[in-house]
């Protein structure tokens, strides 16, 4: 029971830690569909390399967003080993969201010597639990969200919505009109504003079969930019994450991660 | 007056009646396989900034697959329903087929002088997808093009013919 509790509450870090080694990310069995009623089946899954399946996470936190921008319930959900998947049905025209989130979660980082620790509170009730002989505290407020977009006919741009809350995204086509070869202008914001500075990393399927993973490393420029060109036809991910000091009553700092996984379509 | 006024009508529908019409000769090759499935196929115009002019004619049989047709769904299909349900014929097996295209938008009028780009897209269940592409010049001068062929598609035939 106690193991169980532990268990869980290593994965509610995981979760909501983007800078612990593995990316999570959502991937669905299709981004393009051309009849409604039609289902889509995604993995998702903890991993250190793009597409590989390496640990199967709780799937209590993946909500599917239907075109007109509410929750749908997600019928079908499975936790395994290697990776956990989700099934739905799509009955409406437009773009669909499945997103993997969950609230922003605490965590205070210190050292008793030269040993790391972390500790699951924020700045107010981190006080009761620290040794007292603690050094470096840092307390993050993070939070983090993978999403991938599933457009079933014309697509629709409700769930692209901004909701000026977090990390977020904007991009110069519609996520269902990614073509290989075509550049595309992403534009990251955080509470709303356009952010530079903002790391982003770019990867694509098939790592395990190259020597190099190809992986590309950005920032956003100074307004809050990021052109893309995708080679080829095919899925990739961008890893964004911003983190900044902050001085609030709960958190000395504050990290987002945002995990979009994309398809560059055949031109 | 009257007389020259029908005269002029004549003039210009006749005119009209005798614009150019793009005849495009498609070839779908015979494929030896365990289960041959016909292709899906979509032929269509678009403008220099790569928006479509025109669906020509759509060869497809069940919604699921249509997708599978990348840019003719991503063009075309996926936000004009009404104007592939017109269009659609039946799926063909091997053979040569003449399609044409009236020099004509979507609203049915006459498009200026310009370069187009003409689209053949074919996928096959179990098979594979092609697209064919070839840029060419619609100001009332002769088109004399051909394609040559991919694995889904056989040679492709352009040819400015004489409206009806």
């Amino acid at each position: 029971m106690k193991k169980s509790i532990l268990v869980s509450l290593l994965l509610a870090t995981a979760v909501s830690a983007p800078a612990l080694a593995h990316t999570l990310w959502v991937v669905p069995s299709h981004f393009v569909l051309s009849k409604t009623g039609s289902w889509v089946s995604a993995d998702i899954s903890a991993a250190n390399m793009t597409f590989v399946a390496d640990k199967g996470i709780p799937v209590d936190n993946v909500a599917l967003y239907t075109p007109d921008g509410k929750k749908q319930a997600i019928e079908h959900k499975y936790q395994g080993k290697r990776k956990s998947q989700v099934d739905a049905e799509l009955n409406a025209e437009g773009t669909y969201k499945l997103e993997l989130g969950g609230p922003v979660r605490f965590g205070t980082m210190y050292k008793v010597g030269d040993e790391r620790k972390r500790l699951m509170a924020d700045k107010k009730s981190r006080a009761k639990e620290l040794p007292a002989n603690a050094t470096d505290v840092i307390t993050s407020q993070s939070r983090s969200r993978s999403v991938a977009f599933i457009t079933v006919n014309k697509p629709s741009s409700e769930v692209l919505a901004l909701k000026n809350e977090g990390l977020e995204f904007k991009s110069s086509v519609h996520p269902a009109d990614i073509v290989a070869g075509e550049p595309v202008t992403f534009t990251f914001l955080v509470n709303g504003k356009a952010q530079a500075g903002i790391e982003l990393e770019v990867s694509y399927e098939g790592e395990r079969y190259r020597d190099e993973a190809g992986r590309v490393q950005h920032k956003t420029d100074a307004t809050g930019q990021f052109t893309y060109t995708p080679v080829e036809a095919g899925v990739f991910l961008i890893e964004a994450s911003y983190s900044a000091k902050a001085d609030t009553e709960l958190a000395d700092q504050i990290r987002e991660g945002l995990t979009l996984t994309l398809e560059a379509a055949l031109p | 007056m009257h007389k020259y006024l029908v005269a002029a009508l004549l003039l210009c529908c006749g005119t009209a009646m005798a614009q150019p019409e793009l005849e495009v000769q498609v070839e779908l090759p015979k494929i030896e396989t365990g289960t041959y499935h016909r292709p899906y196929v979509a032929v269509w115009i678009e403008n220099e900034q790569q928006q479509p002019v025109r669906l020509v004619e759509a060869w497809l049989e069940k919604p699921d697959w249509i997708k599978d047709l990348r840019r003719f769904w991503r063009k075309i299909g996926r936000s004009e329903p009404q104007l592939v349900d017109a269009k659609t014929g039946a799926t063909k097996g091997p053979g040569s087929y003449k399609v044409r295209w009236d020099g004509k938008d979507e609203q049915g009028k006459a498009v200026a002088a310009g370069n187009y780009v003409l689209f053949v897209e074919a996928a096959r269940e179990q098979g594979g997808r092609n697209l064919a592409k070839q840029a060419f010049t619609w100001d009332g001068s002769a088109v004399q093009i051909e394609i040559k062929a991919s694995t889904e598609l056989g040679k492709i035939k352009l040819t400015s013919v004489q409206g009806k």
